[in-house]
């Protein structure tokens, strides 16, 4: 018998399992984070159940700190309301973000690009091809301290590009409005600058941002090499400061995935 | 009016004008007035201007139907139940709609302004983003930053320089809708309404807007009310007309009431794949039928009790939900 905090081998862990583990290591104990629906969720209960038990969770509909017995299935679930703290509404929770108090967010996409400008709302720019638009995407990644965006890549490198086609959400250097220059983000938030993308996990591997803003391979996931990563981009990706591997699923995390916080299968199917 | 009138749905809808700008309580497919969204589209109205914190399977039966000429607001999908609203994604793609996109925030904003009587409120979000690129001014862009008309302002939005700190802001233009629709648990037949659950954003739309159409489920004697006056949201002078409409927020989910209807919702994002879909689904679901009875009596008693939620939890027990 492994013990519960041994790391899984190849083959006993799915490419979503790794990504729901990877993304919940992002979180400190003791901090407040913003969810979205989805495998955010996941991350955000691994996280509780492990290193970050008094992490809170909000989520952008209102509810703050609740304790769920059956995983919701959007932010606005009767479910996320469970044993809440406070369930009131979006003015509130929106401006907690907007005053500094949110420490990390977990957020998708469908394009990110170098900088960590998101994508989600139009593939190729206003012509293209319409999608749901930012929803709380912008607001959070504007003013959170840290921000995850969790993105598929392998076979996609149409979404890891130099310059997303349509900027929903601000990365590291994005236009300052109306004269377009292109700034550090810094610059266009001035006081209510709070920090910005922190990392991108995808099933590919763990990204981050350099002193310039700029994405690189912090560690590559089992089973794929630096180079792979580099192909299934679009931009010639940093590959200089990878680490090494990313740590796979522990025991105790894919037990909590499976038998804890999804048992019913409606994402870990 | 100091007191509401309790009306019939029709009859409500029926007040509403072509062009006018409309809003609607709700959050995604959480407690939306799916009722009065049917009867819109039956009494075939046009032309109206949404404006909408964020959107949802309502707001895509809308657009499809070919009501909508403006829509302004963050987001349109069906949360897991569909990727992104259809009808509105190919009304964009063919030029066939106007509409403005917003982060969050600045749409709660312009209606929270709407709701204290301010002509404006600032915000630091989204700056640096396309939403913000002046290329991207739909409503500039067509000529209808005139004047001309009461609900679009001169600018879509105004960088500022606040005199307080020297700190560069974004200033959004209130947002006063002619009408709000809201689906709630209770109201009192003085008009005094609770709502369980989620608040979202409905103080704030419902008071920005002029006019107030409340869907309950239930209308109870106010004094059940104003026993626990904590618990409620708006006084009766609010609301201009309520309607009793027990399950009006179907297919959309009710905190403590029902469930959403998933797989109703994922049907519609299906069908809607193209505006034939649309229009065959509408004729079978909206047009097909007389009124709200005839919808409930049509999807039967099995299936809206699939979806009721357990009190104790405020969701269903029940529900198979999952692959397991």
């Amino acid at each position: 018998m492994e013990s519960k905090k041994g790391y899984s081998k190849p083959g006993e862990f799915k490419p979503m399992d790794l990504l729901a583990c990877a993304a919940a290591r992002e979180v400190k104990d003791g901090e407040i984070v913003f969810a979205g629906t989805g495998l955010p969720m996941l991350a955000i209960m691994v996280a509780q159940h492990t290193q970050a038990p008094t992490a809170v969770c909000i989520y952008e509909s209102g509810s703050i700190d609740g304790r769920p017995i059956d995983l919701p299935t959007s932010v606005a679930d009767a479910r996320c309301s469970y044993q809440a703290a406070v369930a009131d509404g979006l003015t509130d929770v929106f401006g907690q973000l907007q005053s500094g108090k949110v420490d990390l967010a977990y957020l998708g996409g469908a394009e990110v690009d170098l900088y960590g400008n998101v994508n989600c709302t139009f593939m190729g720019g206003p012509t293209g091809k319409r999608l749901t638009g930012s929803g709380g995407n912008s607001d959070i990644h504007s003013l959170a301290k840290r921000s995850v965006l969790i993105m598929p890549q392998l076979g996609q490198k149409r979404r890891f590009v130099e310059r997303v086609s349509y900027i929903t959400s601000p990365g590291w250097k994005i236009p300052h409005w109306p004269d377009k220059e292109w700034v550090p983000k810094q610059q266009v938030y001035g006081p209510a600058f709070n920090g910005g993308p922190a990392a991108v996990i995808s099933d590919m591997g763990v990204y981050r941002f350099d002193e310039q803003g700029e994405m690189y391979l912090d560690t590559v996931h089992p089973g794929f090499t630096p180079e792979e990563c580099r192909e299934n981009c679009s931009f010639e990706l940093n590959i200089a400061r990878c680490q090494g591997e990313t740590l796979t699923p522990t025991y105790e995390e894919l037990d909590l995935l499976y038998q804890v916080i999804d048992p019913e299968g409606i994402i870990m199917k | 009016m100091a007191r509401p009138k309790v009306v019939s749905l029709t009859e409500a809808i029926g007040q509403i004008n072509d062009g006018d700008m409309l809003t609607f309580g709700g959050f995604t497919v959480w407690r939306r007035p799916m009722a009065a969204i049917y009867e819109l589209i039956r009494q075939k109205k046009r032309n109206l201007h949404l404006v909408e914190v964020n959107g949802g399977t309502h707001d895509d039966m809308l657009v499809g139907a070919g009501c909508v000429g403006i829509w302004e607001s963050s987001w349109c999908g069906h949360e897991l139940y569909g990727k992104f609203g259809s009808n509105l994604a190919r009304r964009i793609e063919k030029g066939e709609i106007l509409y403005e996109d917003w982060a969050h925030i600045h749409i709660l904003n312009r209606l929270t302004a709407g709701a204290k009587g301010l002509p404006f409120l600032p915000t630091y979000s989204a700056m640096g983003c396309d939403m913000l690129n002046p290329e991207n001014d739909n409503l500039g862009k067509a000529g209808l930053r005139n004047g001309s008309n009461p609900h679009i302002g001169k600018h879509k939005y105004m960088m500022y320089k606040e005199p307080f700190t020297d700190s560069e802001i974004v200033l959004v233009p209130a947002a006063n809708p002619d009408w709000c629709i809201t689906h709630v648990q209770m109201a009192g037949n003085e008009g005094t309404v609770r709502v369980e659950g989620l608040k979202f954003s409905d103080q704030e739309v419902i008071k920005a807007s002029k006019h107030n159409i409340i869907i309950t489920e239930q209308i109870v004697p106010e004094e059940y009310l104003r026993r626990e006056p904590t618990r409620n949201m708006l006084p009766g002078y609010l609301v201009d007309y309520i309607v009793e409409l027990p399950w009006g927020a179907h297919p959309t989910g009710l905190y403590g009431v029902h469930e959403p209807d998933g797989e109703f919702i994922a049907d519609f994002f299906k069908a809607t794949r193209t505006q034939e879909g649309f229009d065959q689904w509408a004729e079978e679901w909206i047009f097909g039928v007389k009124d709200f009875q005839e919808y409930l009596n049509k999807l039967g008693i099995s299936r809206l009790e699939s979806l009721r939620a357990n009190p104790a939890l405020g969701y269903s027990s029940t529900m198979k939900r999952g692959s397991r």
